[in-house]
């Protein structure tokens, strides 16, 4: 369609913590092998984002990530969500241990391969690194736009301008709601509050009918499934992997954390002296250390 | 040296200071004196500003311990931008003439910074990012604990499996997502001749309220430079078309002691809250309430109403659940789905008129009487308590 | 402004076989619906029937969405046997109505009504998605316009659609009966409230207890002293693998000595006859040590979790013979053995690592309550204004005469009526209430339904005086031991009828809903002819705070209800009557010690016991109850 919009989303395979599927070690750190893979919770919700594309814009979506060859599980994930076109998958042992940088520059390189791409969609960040920089930082290296902590947005396609709500907490005082366009072509990491909204009976129907779509296609997932190893996409491999990264975790230490303690004792009355002796019980309470 | 000085990337909301660049300031000018004093240097630390009429957070900067500052004032930088902002302090960092013109000793072969910091919040991450993507450099985010020291490494990939010294060297620790561990961060340069590279500066993105700001000193001496920025047209067609103040965020998960207050305040509301803002007070408690509060039941005056009465402080199944160490319920009856909210606190007191009020079933301490009678001998009782300590 | 053919107001059962009927006629209708996903407010006790009239046809679900709702609906299980027990104590009566239960019945089956509406769903939204309409879920209309003789249907989430008709399928609480003044709001004595608990058992567990096989299932009625007096009684269905147990009472009954829903239940569940029916192997966590430091607390808790999850999971494959031969087939387990040894291991784990320990209770999976209509006093005589046509539950049709409880097939049998009057006013593009309602009122009154629930089936009521013979009648009240050998006796049939209808039915529908009937005579039968059951274990119902803490409701931060007047004794009765509790009794004068009424809409199940006396609407889209069973 001469009218419609490319977008690329930005996903990754991250452990589920939720109960009763996490598992932990004795020292209180991720035991990795017992607990399974997911598409984390935030690239859903780029997911999301995606797909609202596809129903106002009719959008083209190609989802990328950078893992092992089992990543794929997250991918099909994520195509349930967007009903996406195509999935991509970088995969090469050159591109292991990467930070947020190395992996940057590895999906920039694979977004480029992408043909003309107008919006790219990434999460706010990964359950388990947590930095939130892989995005604006794939951004700056594809030289587009970004926004950060978007709530909601829609696309002018005609003067190609992206309108966006940001949510912005100001330290927990209190938090800032901007409204602000920008140019395509552009990157947008979603707040965690993003929420799409449908407007009309028709979208609500398109909705429906594309998710069903989705979630056939998902189940042939393979046919629009591609492995790109460094070769097919001609990363420098300075500029990957570990040689392509400035940081690396040195060591990983227990956190001291004192002892919890609690007493249960039951006082009834409001005369004077056991009042007295609650106000040593509440100072206690709010005293103690952990 | 192609590499010096701390730089740290100031805040602020519309000339609003945010409490993290004092903090950022603080931790910079401490670990800079012992940094200068351990390797007879004389680095400096220089923020940036950027904003519109925002000279007089340069002061107020330098008395917080920058050596100096680097600002540009300019109505298009008002409020943050990304893309710009990431362009200027890009240009501002690795440009050795305005450098050398803040910090005197700069080195003829000055590059790049040798530190930064940024401020781990919703501007702060995006822009550490963007920036150390363009100066291709390492960041560590979410940083609550650091220290400058040199080390030996021996790494597959940076050191070829040698042990290489690493001076210098910024160890950043941020907690990871389970909070029991600590993770160290280091930016190190590739010294395997394979894949040799430098990498500067090391940065990391401070957590807010981590670290003491200094003692603002009004006799500290700082030098002030101005940058003129430039914009490109396609900079130009980013533009805010409206920001809105929302309703602050009460962290009420975070605090170790809440005290709640309900229907019962209704006979003087603005007298009973004030004295709920002093038990609060002195157990450092967060304030809660009871969800009908949330509609503003009570007359009462305009501050009280938008700091108290809002859906950010309900307890429940609409609002939020909670496990504080100490929970004080105060004139709450004890709805289901208040119960629902707070069940899982450590140690729970009411105070109540109502000796038959639900709340008495999910308290430790149930004290009978009405609040206005027992708020102030509570309060007095704990007054003393701590006073004597 | 977009336009649509119809727009379907409520998403149950009825507004998604209306949308399946409409589809097929090739109309372009859009289902209106507040909860998400679609069908998820809807309750049933309950059982799905259908039936075979000698003079009339019905529209049976079957009808409505072809051969595979037979084979590939989620069926629970086929209800082949129906009993009635009068209690009183620990002593039980039962009767064998199952002839009863198979008049007219093609077949019945046990039904869960939240995944018996995402299989309506998926069908019709595939019928539909071929004419262009489909499904809009979360959406809640907050009123109906008429504008230039077009009529636009407003909707809080979205921008206002026109149709050319409205089907008003949403239930009892139908907010489309007041905007459009079709009705007004349903009379207490008129209506039933209804609480159930979905309890969970495993299948083989079923299978044996109730002595059935190959996905057989069975119904049994309770009357007695289970209602603290008050006329109604109490049902227990076998599902796949979970009981549908509850009571429905007389709402006006229940206003006149109010009692918390959930204290009746749980005095049901206590009876021994019930109580051995539901009981189960339940794990018993204990508190843990607050004294250990907090990462072994959540350690702790973390490890108990999972390894809870694969006991439960092991023991529901294990008591399960479809299951288990499917795990087997998938290649989880080699055999029988292995998981009955696994079994075992994880239960000894538990035990000794985790201090768990098992004991005898039933495990509870959904607390829900719901108002329900009693067609025979609450039915609308005009189901019809202008455009719009009411259905099912809205239209006040549901069928309770004595043990004949029925709701879903009339629903859906009312809305391939509606859909025919539609498709023919589409014919003519004439939706006036003289072409499009007076006809479907016309269908209406020539559908069996409207017929039983203005007259008493003597046929049926034959059959079950006939299964009460064996019960001795000197206990019974003089008038209804004439009634009885009167309707008996084949012979004298004729002269029956005849003095019946002298009797107008409604004094035979005092006969039949009587407390008599409902509680003092089947207390007599128990005690006198009943066996003894004894309880042999003691149950522990959930509290009040954990059955609502278990649903899933999202509150709408505005209220949806507000009260009327706070001081009626209606009202006041609601501090009891509200199944979530979300009326109090607040102390607003400490002086006079005045109190008042008060209304915490948050926890609000939209049972509609409240709606009378109250400006009652549906939270905003996805907000309010979302039931996982129904």
């Amino acid at each position: 369609m001469g009218n419609s919009i490319n977008v690329a989303v930005m996903i990754k395979l991250e452990p589920d913590l939720s109960e009763g599927n996490v598992s932990y070690n004795p020292d209180g750190t991720l035991n990795r092998s017992q607990t399974r893979s997911i598409l984390g919770a935030h690239s859903a919700i780029a997911s999301r984002a995606a797909f609202y594309s596809k129903v106002l814009y009719d959008s083209n979506i190609k989802v990328c990530t950078m893992g092992p060859p089992t990543t794929d599980v997250a991918l099909r994930q994520s195509m349930e969500i967007c009903n996406a076109d195509e999935l991509h998958l970088y995969s090469d042992r050159m591109f292991a241990g990467a930070d947020t940088l190395g992996t940057a520059e590895t999906i920039k390189t694979g977004i480029e391969r992408m043909g003309s791409i107008d919006l790219v969609i990434s999460g706010h960040r990964a359950a388990d690194g947590e930095t939130g920089q892989t995005g604006p930082q794939a951004a700056w290296k594809l030289g587009f736009n970004f926004l950060g902590n978007v709530i909601d947005y829609n696309i002018d396609i005609e003067t190609r301008t992206l309108h966006a709500k940001r949510l912005i907490e100001m330290q927990g005082l209190y938090n800032v709601l901007e409204e602000i366009e920008c140019p395509l072509p552009i990157l947008i990491a979603v707040d965690p509050s993003y929420k799409e909204r449908y407007t009309t009976v028709s979208q609500r129907l398109k909705y429906v009918r594309l998710q069903k779509e989705a979630a056939s296609r998902a189940q042939n997932y393979k046919q629009f499934f591609k492995i790109w190893t460094a070769k097919d996409l001609g990363v420098d491999p300075k500029y990957v992997g570990l040689p392509g990264s400035p940081t690396i975790v040195y060591k990983v230490e227990r956190i001291p954390k004192a002892k919890a303690s609690r007493k249960a004792i039951v006082i009834d009355s409001s005369s004077a002296d056991e009042l007295n002796d609650l106000g040593k019980k509440i100072l206690e309470m709010v005293n103690s250390k952990g | 040296m192609k590499y010096q000085h701390l730089f740290v990337c100031f805040e602020h909301d519309d000339g609003h200071p945010l409490s993290v660049s004092f903090e950022m300031l603080g931790e910079a000018r401490r670990l800079m004196n012992d940094f200068n004093k351990k390797y007879s240097l004389d680095e400096k630390v220089i923020t940036i500003i950027l904003g519109h009429n925002i000279r007089s957070l340069c002061n107020e900067a330098i008395e917080a311990g920058a050596d100096a500052v680097i600002f540009s004032d300019h109505p298009e930088l008002r409020y943050p931008k990304i893309v710009i902002d990431t362009k200027i302090i890009s240009s501002i960092v690795r440009d050795r003439k305005i450098v050398s013109e803040a910090a005197q000793n700069t080195s003829p072969d000055y590059v790049k910074p040798r530190y930064m910091f940024f401020g781990a919040d919703s501007i702060g991450r995006h822009l550490s990012s963007t920036v150390l993507a363009e100066l291709e450099s390492g960041l560590a985010s979410d940083v609550n604990k650091l220290i400058i020291d040199d080390v030996m490494i021996t790494h597959e990939h940076k050191t070829k499996g040698k042990a290489e010294k690493y001076e210098k060297t910024l160890f950043m620790y941020r907690p990871d997502f389970s909070g029991f561990l600590w993770t160290q961060i280091l930016c190190l340069d590739n010294k395997n001749p394979e894949i040799s590279r430098e990498y500067s500066p090391q940065a990391g993105s401070i957590i807010p309220g981590v670290f003491p700001p200094i003692k603002k000193d009004a006799s500290r001496k700082g030098k002030i430079v101005e940058y003129e920025p430039t914009f490109s047209g396609r900079d130009l067609k980013i533009r805010i078309t409206k920001r809105e103040v929302l309703k602050s965020e009460i962290p009420l998960e975070e605090k170790k002691a809440v005290v709640a207050f309900g229907r019962g305040i209704k006979d003087s509301p603005e007298t009973n809250i004030r004295l709920i803002e002093q038990l609060a007070k002195q157990l450092d408690a967060e304030v809660a309430i009871s969800l009908p509060l949330s509609k503003q039941p009570y007359k009462v005056s305009e501050s009280i109403k938008s700091t108290y009465f809002i859906p950010a402080r309900v307890v429940g199944t609409s609002g939020k659940k909670i496990s504080p160490k100490l929970y004080i319920a105060i004139g709450i009856s004890g709805a289901v789905q208040h119960i629902v909210g707070m069940k899982e606190s450590d140690f729970v007191v009411s105070i109540n008129s109502d000796l038959n009020a639900p709340i008495k079933d999910e308290s430790d301490v149930f004290i009978h009487g009405r609040l206005e009678d027992v708020l102030p001998a509570l309060i007095d009782s704990i007054g003393k308590l701590k006073g004597g300590k | 402004m977009e336009k649509y053919d119809v727009a379907i107001i409520g998403g149950g059962s009825a507004g998604l076989a209306a949308l399946k009927e409409l589809s097929k006629l090739g109309l372009q209708a859009v289902v209106l619906e507040a909860g998400k996903p679609v069908g998820s407010k809807n309750v049933t006790g309950g059982i799905l029937y259908s039936k075979t009239y000698p003079n009339a046809k019905v529209n049976n679900v079957e009808d409505v969405y072809g051969d595979s709702f037979l084979s590939d609906a989620p069926l629970e299980r086929k209800i082949t046997k129906y009993y009635l027990n009068a209690v009183s104590g620990n002593k039980a009566y039962t009767v064998d109505l199952t002839e009863a239960h198979n008049y007219l019945t093609n077949y019945a089956y046990s039904v869960l009504m939240a995944k018996m509406n995402k299989w309506f769903a998926k069908h019709a939204e595939e019928e539909a998605a071929r004419v262009g309409g489909g499904i809009v879920s979360g959406v809640h209309v907050s009123n109906i316009d008429r504008q230039n003789g077009k009529t636009i249907v407003e909707i809080d989430e979205l921008d206002p659609i026109e149709v050319s008709a409205i089907i008003a399928a949403d239930g009892v609480n139908s907010e489309t009966a007041l905007i459009t003044g079709a009705r007004q709001k349903l009379e207490p004595e008129s209506l039933y409230q209804g609480v159930k608990s979905v309890v969970r058992l495993p299948e083989d567990i079923i299978d044996e207890r109730y002595d059935l096989k190959d996905g057989e299932g069975i119904a049994h009625l309770f009357a007695g002293d289970i209602s603290r007096g008050h006329n109604g009684g109490g049902f227990l269905y076998t599902n796949r693998d979970t009981l549908s147990v509850g009571v429905v009472y007389h709402l006006d009954s229940l206003i006149k000595s109010p009692i918390e829903p959930y204290i009746l239940l749980d005095s049901f569940l206590r009876i021994p006859l019930v109580g051995n029916y539901i009981k189960d192997e339940v794990p018993f966590v204990k508190e843990i040590d607050r004294d250990l430091p907090k990462e072994d607390q959540l350690r702790t808790k973390f490890g108990t979790s999972k390894l809870l999850k694969s006991w439960e999971e092991l023991r529901y494959t294990y008591y399960s013979k479809t299951a288990k031969s499917n795990a087997i087939k998938q290649g989880f387990y080699k055999d029988d053995e292995e998981i009955r040894n696994r079994l075992q291991e994880t239960r000894k784990q538990l035990e000794e690592k985790f201090g768990v320990s098992f004991i005898t209770n039933y495990v509870e999976l959904e607390y829900a309550a719901k108002i329900v209509p009693d067609g025979k006093r609450a039915m609308m005589e005009k189901p019809y204004k202008d455009n719009v046509l009411f259905v099912g539950d809205a239209a006040g049709r549901g069928v309770f005469v004595g043990t004949r409880i029925e709701g879903i097939n009339i629903g859906i049998d009312d809305v391939a009526r509606a859909a025919r009057a539609i498709a023919r006013a589409k014919e003519r593009n004439d939706f006036s209430e003289q072409y499009l309602g007076k006809y479907y009122g016309q269908l209406i009154e020539e559908s069996p339904y409207t017929n039983d629930l203005r007259n008493v089936d003597f046929e049926y009521m034959r059959i079950f005086v006939n299964a009460c013979r064996d019960i001795p009648t000197d206990s019974l009240n003089l008038f209804l031991r004439l009634g009885f050998a009167l309707l008996s006796k084949a012979s004298v049939q004729d002269l029956a009828k005849g003095i019946a209808k002298m009797l107008d039915q409604r004094t035979l529908l005092y006969l039949i809903e009587s407390n008599e009937a409902y509680v003092k005579i089947p207390i007599e039968i128990a005690e006198k002819i009943g066996r003894t059951v004894e309880r042999d274990y003691e149950i522990k119902p959930p509290s009040i705070e954990d059955r609502i803490a278990k649903i899933k409701i999202s509150d709408d931060p505005e209220p949806h209800i507000k009260i009327i007047d706070p001081d009626t004794k209606f009202i006041k009765s609601m501090v009891h009557l509200c199944p979530t509790q979300c009326y109090i009794m607040e102390l607003i004068d400490k002086e006079s010690f005045k109190s008042q009424v008060v209304l915490q809409h948050e926890g609000c199940i939209e049972c509609g016991t409240c709606s009378k006396e109250t400006d009652w609407k549906h939270p905003k889209g996805e907000k309010g109850v979302v039931y996982e069973y129904g």
